[in-house]
């Protein structure tokens, strides 16, 4: 599943992030990294989506969030 | 030599340290051959100096930007005796991951837990000792904007550089190839130093009741431009006052300079140059700094309260249609106002293609000068419902210029794969800290004022002697020779020599249009004591529009009006984005485009509009 395609309030883990050298880069250094937990908290339509990663809130570009590979967890 | 670096992700509050550390005590450049800022300062503790470097960079070290590049090479090649490493306490497990990529140096560092009073007000409690234990060097609960921790710091940087300390445990990364798996290395490194420090990660996340507001689609873009229209407001009552003064000085000044001069019989040339330009250009560069101190303030405390990131996220994916994303929202917004306002609240953006993109589409917002002169203009040649008309054709270029501006300079400042989408963090609303962001905005706009000095003086010295007579008669002045021999060509844009010598002047500053209009019309006081603003002799818009009527059709005119609206929009901004940008050649190309597009467009409304009006 993609990360764009989750419902507020879902909490998931990220499978994966995709083969982007540069993107993979960015998002790890802020907290997102293959395997960690998280929690979406907004997913709104043309909005970036708001998710909740290691005690911070962050803001992700909707176009990004569609390279990210995750799963809902029970 | 005592030299310590400053590392820390955004946000960590590095600039706040480096600022209260060094005070005015500072120098801001380029690092070598790179568009990227250089800071460097230094302050004197107990009788010792120590110089400070401001490392560039992002959430990484690894990640080959110019920035991260730089920082690496420096801290590899020692030429830090130490380094401070900044991370926020209350996010902490997510920013020490710059500590973990700054293990992999090798250097003599120390921690900063900076942001403790957020941390303390959200219950989070980091038990510094037995961090400093596990990681091998010390480790400092500190927060930005308490002045107090400011000796402590400057002890334990003291204490450091006679006996430093390296990090006793680092990531185990090696034999490791895939950026993936060592980043996952680095974060359970992170996690085995924070296990019984402070609790990590375990809290759900509720958004408060500002944050249910503001982030609504609807409901958040209209209170977000709402505050951003006040925080406009507000910053302009804090520089009018400055710009008041500023304005006075060249009429104040002129006279006695002059006569003083003339006592002794200097050459008038000099008497001019003494008496206009200097009294000018200190009101210019006053007016810069006073509009960069009122923007700094209103954007630091909108910044630091945590509102503009709120601002990014409501119109992140407008702006990616532009090739930006959504940090350039309140930069474009400010730009409404003033340009250099908006020019430097681009420095929010990370990726540099983007932030000279987004200064380079700033320029086509019209700034508070245009929308004085454009619709007077427009009044003298065209009725109420035609100058309304005018209005909304502008309004309507201005999108169009800024969709053109993204699609020539897009593709080689920001290309499609090398665009940053927004990838941000919402901070904890905090509370402001007055002293500081006055402070800092003071720092930047007594720097902008230094070089505002220099830069403006040249330029103005250019356009005075192109413009000065001694008779104050305007065809004495090389000006008018030069003007009525390329009327020929200048007609081809559809400007009469008069109207394209108002156009440069636009270049040089908006508000100047009337008064060269006035002087070149109707004939009152020379072009340049007027561009200098020595001779405010009131501008009477009817008997302007009589003179410009009998020798200005209604099509050159409409030409006019435009040309100038998006010519450059002054040699301050101009300034402002090249010191900006760090980069001479991206801001000639810009200034270039803006010159020739306002060129083509008076030329191809004037040869349309010739066939409609007469």
């Amino acid at each position: 599943m993609k990360l764009s395609e989750l419902k507020a309030e879902t909490s998931a883990r990220v499978k994966s992030l995709g083969n982007d050298q540069h993107f993979v880069n960015r998002i790890t250094s802020i907290g997102m990294s293959e395997g960690v937990d998280f929690e979406v908290v907004k997913n709104d339509r043309k909005m970036p989506v708001l998710i909740y990663v290691r005690e911070t809130l962050l803001a992700l570009n909707r176009n990004d969030c569609e390279k990210i590979e995750v799963e809902v967890k029970a | 030599m005592n030299r310590i670096a400053l590392l820390g992700q955004p946000n960590s509050g590095k600039s706040t340290v480096f600022n209260t550390l060094t005070g005015s005590r500072q120098h801001v450049g380029n690092w070598p051959g790179k568009t990227v800022e250089k800071k460097d300062g230094s302050y004197t503790y107990k009788g010792v100096m120590y110089e400070v470097t401001d490392l560039p960079g992002s959430y990484s070290l690894f990640g080959n930007s110019d920035e991260e590049i730089i920082t690496e090479n420096y801290i590899r090649r020692k030429e830090a005796d130490l380094v401070c490493v900044l991370v926020d306490a209350s996010q902490l497990e997510r920013s020490m991951y710059m500590l973990a990529e700054f293990a992999e140096l090798d250097a003599p560092a120390v921690l900063l837990l900076n942001m403790m009073d957020v941390a303390r007000s959200q219950n989070k409690k980091i038990d510094a000792e037995k961090l400093s234990d596990r990681l091998g060097i010390p480790v400092l609960p500190f927060t930005a904007a308490e002045d107090k921790d400011y000796d402590k710091l400057k002890d334990l940087f003291e204490k450091e550089l006679v006996q430093p300390h390296k990090l006793s445990s680092v990531p185990d990364i090696s034999n490791m190839q895939d950026a993936k798996e060592i980043a996952g290395a680095k974060y359970a490194w992170i996690t085995k130093m924070l296990e019984g420090v402070t609790e990590t990660g375990k809290s759900r996340f509720k958004l408060d009741k500002w944050d249910r507001i503001l982030l609504s689609p609807v409901k958040g873009k209209i209170v977000c431009i709402a505050v951003i229209f006040v925080g406009f407001l507000a910053a302009m009552m804090i520089c009018i006052p400055f710009m008041g003064v500023g304005s006075m000085l060249p009429g104040l000044m002129n006279r006695p300079i002059a006569d003083f001069l003339n006592g002794f019989n200097v050459h008038p040339w000099l008497v001019s140059i003494f008496s206009l330009l200097i009294p000018n250009t200190l009101y210019f560069s006053l007016s810069m700094a006073a509009f960069v101190f009122g923007v700094n303030i209103v954007f630091g405390f909108l910044e630091e309260i945590g509102f503009l990131a709120r601002t990014a996220y409501q119109f992140d994916h407008v702006l990616s249609k532009l090739g930006l994303q959504g940090k350039a929202v309140a930069p474009m917004l400010m730009g409404l106002g003033c340009t250099i306002g908006g020019a430097s609240g681009t420095r929010v953006m990370d990726n540099w293609g983007q932030k000279m993109l987004a200064m380079a589409i700033v320029w086509a917002v019209p700034c508070g000068s245009i929308w004085s002169v454009a619709p007077v203009v427009s009044s003298m040649f065209f009725p109420a419902g035609g100058t309304i008309l005018v209005i909304i054709g502008i309004i309507a270029y201005v999108f169009f210029m800024m969709w053109v501006v993204s699609k020539v300079f897009g593709k080689s400042l920001a290309p499609e794969e090398q665009r940053s989408g927004m990838i941000m963090e919402l901070p904890p609303y905090h509370k402001a800290h007055w002293k500081h962001i006055i402070k800092e905005a003071f720092y930047k706009a007594f720097d902008i004022f230094k070089r505002a000095l220099r830069t403006v003086m040249l330029i103005s010295l250019i356009f005075w002697a192109f413009s000065y007579t001694s008779t104050g008669n305007v065809e004495n002045s090389l000006l008018y020779k030069i003007g009525t021999v390329i009327e020929p060509v200048t007609r081809i844009f559809g400007m009469g020599w008069r109207t394209f010598v108002a156009f440069l002047s636009s270049a040089f500053a908006k508000e100047a249009v009337l008064g060269v209009l006035n002087a070149l019309y109707v004939g009152q006081g020379s072009v340049a004591d007027i561009t200098f603003n020595a001779s405010n002799a009131a501008v009477d818009p009817s008997l302007l529009a009589v003179s410009m009527n009998s020798l200005v059709s209604k099509a050159e005119a409409l030409a006019f009006i435009f040309a100038c609206t998006f010519n450059i929009p002054c040699v301050m901004a101009l300034i402002t984005t090249y010191r900006e940008s760090h980069s001479f050649k991206w801001t000639a190309r810009v200034a270039l485009f803006y010159i020739g597009s306002a060129l083509l467009l008076s030329c191809v409304i004037y040869h349309v509009a010739s066939i409609f009006l007469h």
